[in-house]
């Protein structure tokens, strides 16, 4: 039991920071409930899938940050896609816009292999050249989303407190991070992340496992776009906030930026912590201009907390 | 352990600093949610503050909950949904655009919370609006500036934030005008994103190049321009912009300055306030939807230039459109507005 809570220590902390956050905002508001928590999911929902193609690259070592520039593509080419197409062409549709979020990733991971300019840069290159992209499908907020794709993420399944846009996020995560995570792929991943040359002198390919990290990245950025054109009926060629939010999510969630250490389940419930901590400061009335400090140092603060609990473990053990 | 004592110990931390500003007591008044999606523009920051300076002289609103920040229709559609959750009564918003929060509107309007829709519209059934006339905005201006240029010519086009809602409208506007005009030529397009320091670097990298052009039409970022055009030492040409202060100083001060403003009043927040205390006093309007012309000021027509001369304010922010108030909708006085204080604050 203390391994196991001593391993996962950072992940069951911010699990009791999130129920902190529920209590907290139950005193505040205590009509936050069913209603509240299905606002909150898919509020999160863009936000986690952002945060998990984030979470993965930098595992592997490097950064994307051409995330939210993905998530419009995938976003506009959702709706322009399904603008008047039939309920039976909706899984297809979706299936195509994966793959062509899998293949933008791919493509900026090969581009970073191939010239081996640092992926800061070529992530930083792509955003534009996804941004345009972009706006060349949809010069302006327009499409539209099939109808019963919309509802898969409004409302509520099984229980009255189980959120569609919950179970559709976990299932969505599960389904493509967990056989990856097990797998060669996975172990790979975290390897090229950890130490790149001891990774190579234990003969794993290194610019391969690189291109399909990015890749997965693209995956989940397209994943968002997808939830965003099903929030919100239609795509929105310009950007969202989401490439700093999801840096954040990942530092918060315990993900080192240097790589190799870290895992999406932490990230994902620092998404949802973020998101709370902003209802709560509407919730207040908290002046909107205080309200990215706080949410600022809040992050802050908890990674340094963190961090200088660590140092101090580490000073007790050469001690 | 001891990660987990540490988020532990921020909670704890986080709990207590934002628990000071809980249980605010209420008052029996109305709660107004306020929803805007672009921070740190000039025209939005006056909008949100006749919002608030309304709210105030109403004496019939206890709080303003502020959702105001950079985001997308994504983001919005979750400011929607807090500011439901918070229990307000009325939510008033300048939309991200028209269709994309439409799903939060009406999970509001469900709720029995007025919703008006200010700048912009939006097409959720049961949500009051009260927007500016994008479309003729930039038709007026643009119409003013071809004919200034003799009806032939070459301008530079510098437009708002791409992908915009407003932007694609105005364009509309724009196009309608060009086509009246087939000899006027769009020698450069660019986005300004609505962003003072981008356009500007934006018309000095045009002058650097010396390609000769006979106009500019701006879509509100417009004193960066003429300053532009100062500084470089170039021959200014007619140039269109909104009514904002900082624009409609220099119509009256820059010698061989050929300009007009149109207008594009930000106080219609303000008047967004107006109307949803008026609904929520009972007092609902016969048409949903309220549309707001604009008018053009230009500074070599004397009827122009005696409104130009007339909206002189020092007091106010270059960036903030001159129009602070709209008779018949809001009664706050300008020392109110630029105080942009709102109840209990």
């Amino acid at each position: 039991m203390k391994r196991l809570i001593a391993k996962n220590g950072w992940t069951l902390g911010l699990v009791a920071l999130l129920i902190a956050l529920f209590i907290f905002t139950r005193l505040i508001q205590p009509g936050f409930g069913a209603s509240g928590l299905e606002s909150l999911s898919r509020a999160t929902l863009p936000f986690a899938f952002a945060t998990a193609a984030m979470a993965v690259v930098v595992i592997a070592g490097g950064i994307d940050l051409s995330v939210a520039s993905m998530m419009a593509v995938a976003g506009v080419t959702a709706a322009v896609l399904m603008d008047g197409a039939s309920d039976a062409m909706a899984v297809p549709l979706v299936l195509l816009v994966l793959g062509i979020g899998l293949a933008m990733g791919a493509l900026n991971g090969a581009l970073i292999v191939m010239t081996r300019v640092p992926d800061i840069v070529v992530t930083l290159a792509m955003l534009f050249v996804w941004e345009g992209v972009a706006l060349l499908i949809l010069k302006a907020p327009g499409g539209a989303a099939v109808p019963w794709v919309r509802e898969m993420i409004v409302g509520t399944v099984l229980f009255p407190w189980l959120p569609k846009a919950f179970v559709v996020l976990v299932i969505a995560l599960a389904v493509v991070w967990v056989p990856i995570r097990r797998s060669n792929l996975g172990l790979s991943i975290y390897a090229i992340g950890s130490d790149e040359r001891a990774a190579y002198r234990s003969g794993i390919a290194i610019g391969r496992t690189r291109i399909a990290a990015y890749a997965i990245c693209g995956l989940f950025a397209a994943m968002g776009g997808l939830s965003l054109t099903l929030s919100t009926g239609n795509g929105e060629p310009i950007p969202g906030p989401y490439l700093m939010a999801s840096v954040a999510a990942v530092v918060l969630g315990g993900v080192v930026l240097g790589g190799g250490r870290g895992a999406l389940l932490g990230p994902i419930i620092a998404v949802f912590i973020l998101r709370l901590v902003r209802m709560d400061l509407t919730l207040l009335s908290v002046d909107p201009n205080v309200t990215t400090i706080v949410e600022g140092s809040i992050m802050v603060a908890v990674v340094m907390l963190g961090g200088i609990l660590a140092v101090r473990a580490g000073r007790v053990k050469t001690a | 352990m001891r990660n987990f004592l540490t988020t532990t110990s921020a909670a704890a931390v986080l709990a207590t600093s934002l628990g000071g500003a809980a249980f605010a007591a209420s008052h029996g008044g109305y709660t107004i949610g306020i929803s805007n999606t672009v921070q740190g523009n000039g025209w939005r920051e006056e909008m949100v503050c006749a919002m608030k300076a309304q709210a105030l002289v109403s004496g019939k609103v206890d709080s303003l909950n502020i959702a105001h920040r950079n985001t997308d229709a994504a983001g919005q559609l979750e400011d929607i949904r807090n500011l439901i959750e918070a229990g307000v009564d009325a939510i008033v918003l300048n939309p991200s655009n028209a269709d994309g929060v439409n799903s939060a509107i009406e999970e509001a309007i469900a709720k029995d919370i007025v919703v008006v829709a200010v700048d912009q519209a939006v097409t959720a059934e049961g949500a009051y609006i009260l927007s500016n006339n994008q479309e003729e905005y930039a038709y007026l201006g643009a119409k003013w500036l071809f004919e200034e240029m003799g009806g032939s010519g070459d301008v530079v086009y510098m437009r708002g934030a791409a992908g915009a809602g407003a932007d694609n409208d105005r364009h509309t506007g724009f196009q309608r005008a060009l086509a009246e005009h087939p000899d006027v030529n769009v020698a450069h397009e660019v986005f300004t994103g609505w962003q003072q320091d981008q356009g500007k670097q934006q018309v000095l990298d045009y002058l650097a190049t010396g390609i000769p052009f006979d106009g500019v039409w701006t879509s509100g970022i417009d004193n960066v321009i003429v300053d532009a055009f100062i500084e470089s030492d170039v021959p200014l040409v007619p140039i269109v912009g909104a009514d904002n202060a900082g624009f409609v100083g220099q119509l009256a001060s820059v010698d061989g300055f050929t300009g007009a403003a149109v207008t594009n009043p930000g106080s219609i927040g303000g008047a967004g306030v107006t109307l949803a205390i008026q609904i929520l006093d009972g007092d609902v309007p016969a048409d949903s939807t309220v549309l707001v012309d604009p008018s053009l000021w230009a500074n070599n027509d004397p009827e122009g230039m005696k409104l130009i001369e007339a909206a002189q304010n020092p007091n106010l922010d270059p960036e903030w459109p001159v129009s602070v108030s709209i008779p018949g909708w809001t009664t706050y006085s300008m020392d109110e507005i630029i105080a942009c204080k709102g109840p209990g604050e």
